[in-house]
């Protein structure tokens, strides 16, 4: 079980004036470096935790083609060599403020340092939602969790509940059910909205049961989590349900907080682009889960980061 | 033996040494040798002894948490396994690793070894450093972490190089799973879950300010 992940924080960046800086490494930041970086322009790829963004939320990926089966943490990390092999720099640190100066775009970062360029690719992705019910708060990290690889360890042999019914909820699950003594699928609808052969594992393991038409009302305890309080939608009856804890996985909140003032987003601040991953502003592109779509996946990510550096390459860079 | 790193790992190590370190670096490892006691012990000392094979400005010395009481106390060293880094010439900042630094925290250690060979000089905000300079009270972070956790290793660097500024202030990453006990007392059920001075806690890689603020709660 103990492997060693290696992902360096490679020499910092020559310079403080890029070409194209990418707001996150997740695969449409490091999609759009490879894109970039192989067009001839200087690209500056900025992470505020590591290279994967969210593939390193699950352990292994099984629809990216060309690999079949591959461990999350090798795909995070070959993503990044191909985007090293054409020369893009990383630099580490949360992007806190973005400063529009004519054609230069100004970068700030929680550290202290600064960034110029001409082109920013927003590819910061998403968070998970929370639910928003009473206990949620108070009993994070008493029972309340948002990431099965990070936490499962801590509910070993426990019984768990997992709230959704998307390929996420469903993946985590089945993680939650080597490590946990019983999980709970909870989900608001009649039927997983997770791809079939998600469902088809979920329904064989011996370990998942499902709680259909049910949303959860409240998460009780006194010092950590106790109970759910339930509600069936369509009978209304509530009941109140042990668990030791909860995982949450009822959809994603876009990262795109800092830039919700300078450019175009929907209602719940997903980034609005065109089909060139254009934002309404010259110069600033969107890819991959912060910016408004109906398929988020590795792949259409790393799609849009590529159409995002090839239309700044010719647009700008001609 | 077999080899706890392979052949890739030590290749792409081989290549960030050689083009980052500077000056040396020095590796305290305190451990029993008794795996009823500490299941990961001698696991991170064949990690470390690895480490210092791939290049010669990583230096290691090993010390038996029973018996070399004079020096577990110097640093203040309360389980195990547990590493100190020290710069070149044997100064203690305060960053400490409990449990075996794998998975991401690999990373971790990895980016602490070539901070500490180029300096160490912290990677903060001038006004983060300013306000960390005036603490003037013990400071103990605690970021506990699991290996698999990919927001742990930006709160185990940011505890690490705020104990590179003051020498007030400690900063440790502890692994979860292998300090259960710890991890119970301060009610850990989610990562990175900080505990300061052992009375305020806090949850997630907050970006640099909203981690300060957090640590200097618990000094008012």
């Amino acid at each position: 079980m103990v492997f060693f992940d290696l992902e360096p924080k490679s020499t910092g960046p020559s310079k403080t004036e890029y070409d194209v800086i990418i707001v996150g490494a997740g695969p449409a930041g490091l999609g759009a470096a490879i894109y970039s970086g192989r067009a001839g322009l200087s690209t500056l790829v900025i992470e505020k935790n590591i290279e994967g963004g969210q593939i390193l939320l699950t352990d292994v990926m099984e629809n990216y083609p060309g690999y079949g089966l591959i461990n999350s943490n090798e795909l995070a990390q070959r993503f990044k060599e191909h985007a090293d092999m054409f020369g893009t720099e990383f630099d580490y640190g949360e992007v806190v403020k973005v400063e529009l100066a004519g054609e230069q775009k100004l970068v700030y970062l929680d550290n202290g340092k600064a960034y110029k360029s001409k082109v920013i690719i927003i590819a910061t992705g998403a968070s998970p939602r929370r639910l928003g019910v009473p206990g949620e708060d108070r009993f994070i990290s008493k029972g309340v969790s948002y990431c099965a690889v990070c936490d499962g360890a801590f509910f070993t042999n426990k019984n768990v509940a997992v709230v959704g019914g998307g390929d996420s909820a469903v993946d985590e699950a089945l993680y939650l059910s080597r490590i946990a003594a019983k999980v709970t699928i909870i989900h608001r609808r009649d039927k997983l909205r997770a791809v079939k052969s998600l469902q088809e594992k979920a329904f064989n393991n011996p370990k998942i049961d499902f709680i259909w038409d049910t949303i959860v009302k409240e998460i009780k305890g006194t010092d950590k989590v106790e109970s759910l309080i339930l509600q069936n939608l369509k009978t209304g009856e509530i009941k109140e349900l042990p668990f030791d804890g909860v995982f949450i996985f009822i959809g994603l909140n876009p990262n795109s907080g800092i830039f919700k003032d300078i450019v175009d987003v929907d209602e719940n601040g997903f980034i609005k682009t065109n089909e060139d991953m254009e934002t309404n502003v010259d110069g600033i592109f969107a890819a991959g889960d912060v910016r408004v779509k109906s398929v988020r996946q590795v792949i259409t990510a790393v799609a849009d980061g590529a159409i995002a550096a090839t239309i700044a390459a010719r647009k700008y860079f001609e | 033996m077999a080899k706890v790193l392979n052949n890739k790992i030590v290749n792409d190590l081989k290549k960030i040494f050689s083009e980052e370190l500077e000056k040396k670096v020095k590796l305290l490892l305190f451990k029993v040798d008794d795996e009823s006691v500490c299941e990961y012990c001698n696991l991170t000392r064949d990690l470390l002894e690895e480490l210092k094979e791939v290049d010669e400005r990583v230096e290691l010395e090993v010390y038996d948490f029973n018996t070399d009481k004079d020096v577990v106390e110097k640093y203040g060293i309360e389980r195990v396994p547990a590493i100190v880094i020290l710069d070149e010439d044997g100064k203690d900042y305060g960053v400490r690793f409990y449990g075996i630094p794998s998975g991401h925290e690999f990373s971790t250690l990895i980016d602490d070894i070539v901070t500490f060979s180029k300096g160490p000089v912290p990677s903060l905000s001038a006004e983060t450093i300013e306000q960390l300079k005036k603490i003037d009270q013990k400071v103990k972070i605690q970021v506990f972490v699991t290996p698999t956790c990919p927001y742990c290793p930006r709160a185990v660097l940011t505890a690490h190089h705020f104990a590179l500024v003051n020498e007030n202030i400690v900063g440790e990453m502890i692994e979860a799973n292998e300090f259960m006990d710890l991890s119970m007392k301060f009610g850990v059920s989610a990562v990175p879950h900080i505990v300061v001075n052992e009375e305020h806690s806090f949850v997630g890689a907050l970006p640099e300010a909203n981690y300060l603020n957090e640590v200097l709660k618990a000094l008012k």
